[in-house]
């Protein structure tokens, strides 16, 4: 099946996919305007662009979701017009999107071949062929998988393998892979990367989609930035640095992604001992001072959103303390916390943060409601002067403060909910993974947000899973494996081997 | 965008708009519906759904429900009426009668907060139990036995020209548009339907919330049955059989969701007059009785899939 890559003509290797002036519009919006790019066979192209660029319209057109107004899709020389995925399938282009799209019930080697076996052979399914191709497959790509594993009971990372298999069992040609890594480990990315390697040197074309730009300096070898639905630039991936990434991506210099203003340290705001609780957290011990930004990094599963939520009383504790600024956190809950001065901006906006169809305003001011009432009235002149200055100090963009907040884009939700906090004036609080889902530009704006907060004397406490946010950051930072702390670092002196070996500890 | 369409546009528009033309309609249609006469009727028909339509205007919004409102009300009346004739005393008969509706506002609010039980089939069960207990209580209508003269004056008494009931429901319903727009506890019933874990981890407990609308729309049950006792002049175990579902059908004419987070009272008192003044029309037209039913039912339907349908446009 793949012998023809070996036979590609020079011309196909040049310039395999073709892309050219792809246009859509959607009512009242441009999408993707003129957009042209190529991807030579083994070569990984990376696509960048903030949330709204157009990236996903991109690969929505390319895999035949969308059908594109104007512009050329070619492959191999030959023109082609996608009317389904399966047009676009049979072409030689398979998308591995970030919501995996496979039958959990089903076998890895019953999801691989799900199109070809249903259609080709009514009711009588070749069982032990499909498992031989399976393994064949399997074997020259290097996955460790066993066909007849249910795909419910994998991780996500082989899950992505059994999806890059369909692809290889399609004779795909290009691979789309959208923000692959959101959901991986750190040794599950190197494995992905490795996987990448071996597409490419069996002559497959990859379009790389992700925000994490390590990533892209480590396994594109060309980018392209779209902005607006435009195409902004192309070039070599070692042509680039990462301010210069960054410039193209949001359309402004950034000079600094972590600045770091004068803390100055004032005393233990937040001491916690012997923390346990029911699922995962055993006896932990960590102090916050005012002033500082304390980081805890830890890999999926190791326990930072619990530790998050148990020490402003959301979740509760089986044993040991909570202090703020001298207090004890007594009863253990939200109402209590919030009392002694601990708030958490979750990680989980949607579902835990934004009330999504009520107003800006109103979401602004849930936390801090006490802060203005009148003899029992909410004094909504007061309310809307402060939801005005919180707006323009966090430049939040907006049209109206009545629009509802799911019409904000992440950056802005998450300006507004810190906002919420800020309101109320909190002695610490707790950040579980700021910038989750959210643009650069914005990213760089929390950033410079977290750090005003701590000059001005908050402590912070951040959770994060971001290696470069945690050393941009923090002052002091906590490892945190299986729900257990495993080192203490000195955010200015720590090595991300050092951070990693305790993570995995 | 013209003036029709920004009244179609808003839900207290699109309400108002109907209620003009059910208003404007009848009157051409039947020449006894626009009386003075006729509009008391209405409006102390209306009075005792809107009452009860304020909590449940709460509870709904707080993403909860209260289905045993009508079993309640039943239950109460007797309750009312048999302190009454025991002590002779109105008030002790109205506070006992409130206190009773808030006690089962209280056990819903546990059912549903501490044994975590959904609310509608909690309160199901709460209806099922208060329909059985009131015959354990009382094997028929509980009589006046007291002859106290302003007992009838609840139901059926004036002031200001305007009937006591109506007062009532007015400042009922007064109070809770207050509560809802303008307090604090208003915008946590909202943010409690609209995100109840973002409620708590801002600081809140969703459940007292949720406990204070219960117990508020369970008084505000016991407060109607001391209207309906008096209305009556008996305890009718009865009384309340179909008023949940006339209160339910109200509030989400009204422009309340049922998977909570959005209502106003406003809406609440347009539907409520709405439902009441078809109720009339159907009457006055002599229309076959059954239509009484029959008919919210359908405008209920209809209002909610125009509202789905605006949706839709305004934010796809």
């Amino acid at each position: 099946m793949l012998s023809k890559s070996d036979q590609v003509t020079t011309q196909q290797q040049i310039d395999f996919l073709k892309v050219t002036g792809l246009t859509k519009s959607f009512p009242g919006v441009v999408a993707l305007d003129d957009v042209s790019l190529t991807v030579r066979s083994g070569e990984v192209l990376a696509l960048l662009g903030e949330n709204g660029a157009g990236k996903s319209t991109l690969i929505k057109l390319l895999a035949g979701v969308y059908a594109a107004d104007k512009g050329l899709i070619e492959i191999g020389g030959t023109p082609h017009t996608f009317h389904s995925p399966s047009d676009a399938l049979d072409a030689g282009i398979k998308v591995v999107f970030q919501e995996i799209a496979l039958i959990p019930e089903f076998t890895v080697a019953e999801n691989i071949f799900l199109e070809t076996h249903l259609s080709k052979s009514f009711g009588r399914v070749p069982w032990k062929e499909i498992q031989d191709r399976a393994v064949d497959i399997f074997d020259r790509a290097g996955f460790a998988l066993d066909p007849n594993s249910k795909v419910r009971d994998l991780p996500v990372s082989k899950q992505q393998l059994v999806e890059i298999s369909r692809a290889l069992a399609h004779d795909a040609r290009v691979v789309i892979m959208d923000e692959p890594t959101s959901s991986l480990t750190p040794s599950e990315v190197a494995n992905l990367f490795q996987v990448i390697g071996r597409l490419k040197s069996m002559g497959i074309a990859i379009i790389y989609v992700s925000h994490k730009l390590e990533e892209i300096f480590e396994i594109s070898d060309k980018c392209v930035v779209l902005r607006d639905g435009k195409w902004i630039s192309t070039k070599h991936t070692r042509d680039h640095t990462q301010g210069s990434l960054i410039k193209d991506m949001v359309g402004r210099e950034i000079e600094d992604l972590f600045p770091r203003s004068e803390r100055s340290l004032g005393p233990t705001m937040i001491d916690v001992s012997g923390l346990s609780t029911r699922a995962r957290l055993r006896d932990i011990s960590f102090n916050v001072r005012a002033g500082e930004v304390v980081g805890f990094f830890g890999l999926m599963g190791a326990g930072r959103t619990e530790l998050a939520k148990a020490v402003v009383g959301y979740e509760p504790i089986l044993s040991g303390s909570v202090k703020i600024d001298g207090h004890q956190l007594k009863p253990h809950s939200t109402s209590k916390s919030k009392a002694l001065g601990i708030g958490l901006l979750t990680e989980d906006r949607k579902s835990e943060g934004l009330m999504p169809d009520i107003s800006i305003t109103h979401n602004m001011t849930l936390a801090a409601l006490q802060n203005f009432r009148r003899r029992g009235f909410i004094d909504e002149n007061d309310e809307a002067q402060k939801v005005g200055q919180f707006v323009e100090r966090f430049r939040i963009k907006h049209s109206a403060l009545s629009q509802p907040i799911k019409t904000l884009s992440g950056g802005n939700q998450q300006k507004v909910l810190l906002s919420r906090w800020l309101m109320f004036g909190l002695k610490v609080i707790v950040l579980d993974e700021p910038t989750r889902g959210i643009d650069v530009g914005a990213k760089a704006e929390i950033f410079a947000l977290i750090d005003e907060l701590a000059a001005a004397g908050l402590a912070v406490i951040l959770m994060t899973s971001e290696m470069p946010e945690l050393f941009g950051l923090s002052d002091r930072i906590y490892v945190l494996s299986e729900g257990q702390i495993t080192a203490e670092i000195d955010g200015n002196n720590a090595t991300q081997e050092e951070v990693l070996d305790a993570a995995i500890r | 965008m013209n003036l029709l369409q920004r009244i179609m546009q808003s839900k207290l528009g699109f309400l108002s708009l109907v209620l003009i033309l059910l208003v404007l309609g009848l009157s051409i249609a039947s020449e006894k519906f626009f009386t003075s006469a006729n509009a008391i009727a209405i409006l102390r028909q209306a009075s005792l759904v809107l009452i009860v339509g304020v909590g449940m205007t709460f509870l709904l919004i707080s993403a909860e429900v209260d289905i045993s409102v009508g079993a309640s009300l039943g239950f109460a009346s007797c309750v009312v009426m048999d302190v009454v004739n025991q002590t002779n005393s109105l008030m002790l008969g109205a506070a006992a009668g409130i206190a009773f509706g808030a006690g089962v506002g209280l056990i819903n609010a546990f059912v549903t907060n501490v044994l975590r039980v959904n609310s509608l089939i909690g309160t199901i069960a709460m209806m099922m139990m208060l329909q059985g207990g009131v015959f354990i209580f009382t094997r028929e209508a509980v009589q006046n036995h007291h002859q106290l003269p302003h007992f009838s004056k609840i139901a059926t008494g004036f002031f200001w020209g305007i009937p006591v009931p109506v007062i009532i429901a007015v400042a009922v319903a007064l109070l809770g548009w207050l509560a809802l727009s303008r307090t604090m506890l208003g915008r946590l019933f909202l943010a409690t339907g609209a995100n109840q874990k973002a409620t708590r981890i801002s600081g809140y407990s969703p459940e007292r919330i949720k406990l204070i609308a219960f117990v508020a729309t369970g008084a505000l049950v016991g407060l109607s049955a001391v209207i309906l006792a008096s209305l009556l002049n008996a305890g009718q175990p009865t009384a309340g059989t179909g008023f949940e579902l006339t209160v339910i059908a109200a509030v989400l004419l009204g422009g309340t969701s049922l998977m909570g987070g959005r209502g106003t009272v406003l809406g609440t008192i347009l539907a409520v007059l709405i439902l009441k003044i078809i109720d009339n029309g159907i009457i006055l037209m002599r229309w076959n009785q059954d239509l009484q039913i029959i008919v919210p039912g359908v405008v209920l339907i209809l209002a909610l899939y125009i509202d789905q349908k605006k949706q839709g446009s305004s934010y796809a």
